[in-house]
């Protein structure tokens, strides 16, 4: 007799494969689980990436569904993450044509679900600078909100993306070219920003660690642009505690 | 982590009607806090450390009763329990404060593929076994009793040498878990694969089930479909009326997932439940 690890490999098998053989009763009703867990698979994906299978079409989409599953089937017994590799995956499938872009598109709708399950920690008043030292300022390391992702594209993935919240959202044309922006989860939901070259460098630093002084230099900020990045990033509640980058201790 | 400041935490689920919890009701739920004894959520939805599901999971959790179901560690796959996922559960449950934490007797991956859908099993003593040793295992990492359900199913194995009820007694006798008896599930099997569904509530031992559950199914040519879609059909309605005559006033769940209806319609669904179980309790004062 077959041991149920062999019977749930033939049955694996039958369901990626109508024509493998499988010891089951009545076969045909094998179609039900195939189904099944096909539409699982979709319908995970189709939450993920709405703005792609708008772009795409619901039949594009589903063939990209189907090269993605056979690509990248699921290894989690959790739906959602589905879509973990659908961003590599879509980059591979259409790298060098037209439609190339997709990948990057694909990238930020990921970072819109990732964030969606981020916790948001309370966040720090622009007061809190008060109790530093002119001296300390340049040396502050910051922690940023863990929802906050920041994208860099040479598409305009962002004015895409914001374009298509609209229902009968007209294309978008690609000449608009590079765009950069941020993703965040606020209380009262998602948040998607396109953010100006300067901005973007500034918050990418200060993400990575990079203290305060070393952040508006790398961005090229100006004493305005440098007032108006700390005032956003305080005004925008990203800010959840500050440490001064030469000593270990957490100062706030 | 912050404790939750909850009136229903580890209150036992009373033997009345719940609701299974879906993201589209979250918000009428807490705002209505419709007159059910309790609720049931899919685990795998409130495995995250933020977001909105979580935060109304945590306030809905502050009004009634909570039972976490899950659906996807496939406890019958012969590659193993995948210990991530039963990390996730865990967490969920230290989290959330469930007071019934529930399986399926199924299994869902292979060869590092999952399925994400509960697949039968064969009903060989090899399964029982393997199933029932999964299922402590996960208990004892847990740190819970676990209820295990019946699932629908649309085919059945050649290799199969044990009724269904039979295979679910062996494992809950072995493994010291409990069972959750879905009788859309039983008629659903029943009806697809010829199984007589009154052999099947008599052979399960009284005692054994801690939960019933009831849905809504439909139909394509001559199989029945187990979506969760629309009303529990005249037919389940008998069967429960059977199943609490034998094992009693049990809490019972009505699940609504595809086609998902107003909170209203759900909540009167499960207001039929209650009557049957009022009935029940009187026959038993």
């Amino acid at each position: 007799m077959a041991s149920l690890r062999e019977m749930q490999n033939a049955f694996a098998a039958a369901l990626r494969d109508p024509s493998a053989p499988c010891p089951v009763r009545p076969a045909g009703n094998l179609s039900i689980y195939r189904n099944n867990t096909q539409h699982s698979f979709r319908t995970a994906l189709e939450g993920s990436f709405p703005v792609v299978r708008k772009r795409v079409g619901d039949d594009y989409f589903r063939q990209l569904c189907a090269h993605y599953r056979a690509r990248y089937p699921s290894r989690s017994g959790d739906l959602h993450w589905t879509g973990r590799d659908f961003p590599a995956f879509l980059l591979e499938h259409l790298h060098g044509g037209e439609y190339a872009w997709l990948a990057d598109l694909a990238r930020l709708e990921w970072s819109r679900e990732q964030a969606s399950i981020t916790r948001i920690e309370s966040a720090l008043p622009a007061e809190v600078l008060a109790k530093f030292t002119p001296d300390q300022l340049e040396h502050l390391v910051f922690s940023l909100q863990p929802s906050l992702a920041l994208l860099a594209s040479d598409f305009p993935i962002f004015t895409v993306w914001l374009a298509n919240q609209l229902i009968d959202a007209p294309p978008v044309g690609q000449s608009i070219g590079a765009e950069s922006g941020m993703v965040r989860l606020r209380i009262d939901g998602l948040e998607v920003r396109k953010l100006a070259p300067g901005p973007f460098s500034y918050l990418s630093a200060l993400r990575a660690g990079a203290p305060l002084g070393e952040a508006i230099s790398s961005a090229g900020l100006d004493q305005d642009g440098l007032v108006s990045a700390l005032g956003f990033v305080f005004a925008e509640g990203l800010v959840c505690a500050l440490k001064d980058g030469r000593s270990e201790k957490r100062e706030i | 982590m912050p404790r939750l400041e909850t009136r229903g935490v580890r209150e036992p689920i009373p033997a009345r009607a719940g609701i299974g919890l879906r993201a589209v009701h979250h918000d009428a739920l807490i705002a209505e806090s419709p007159p059910v004894g309790w609720i049931e959520a899919h685990t795998e939805n409130y495995f995250h450390e933020g977001g909105a599901a979580v935060r109304a999971l945590e306030r809905a959790r502050a009004n009634y009763p909570l039972s976490l179901h899950g659906v996807g560690l496939g406890l019958g796959s012969a590659d193993g329990i995948d210990r991530e996922h039963l990390s996730r559960v865990k967490r969920a449950i230290a989290r959330f404060e469930p007071s019934l934490v529930s399986e399926h007797a199924c299994w869902g991956h292979a060869g590092g593929e999952f399925f994400n859908d509960l697949l039968p099993l064969p009903y060989t003593e090899e399964a029982v076994l393997l199933l029932a040793r999964q299922v402590a295992e996960a208990q004892d990492f847990l740190g819970t009793r676990l209820l295990i359900e019946n699932v629908s199913a649309y085919v059945t194995f050649e290799h199969s040498r044990l009724h269904e009820w039979e295979f679910l007694a062996a494992v809950a006798a072995t493994s010291g878990c409990g069972l959750l008896l879905d009788v859309n599930n039983l008629y659903v099997s029943s009806h697809n694969l010829g199984i007589d569904a009154h052999s099947f509530i008599n052979g399960i031992p009284i005692g054994s089930v801690g939960e019933i559950h009831l849905a809504g199914h439909a139909r394509n040519g001559d199989v029945l479909i187990d979506d969760h879609g629309s009303q529990v059909c005249e037919e389940v309605w008998r069967l429960y009326g059977q199943a609490v005559k034998r094992f009693g006033a049990l809490p019972t769940l009505v699940e609504w997932d595809t086609n998902v209806p107003a909170l209203a319609t759900l909540v009167a669904e499960s207001r039929r439940a209650d009557l049957i179980l009022g009935e029940a309790r009187g026959l038993a004062a």
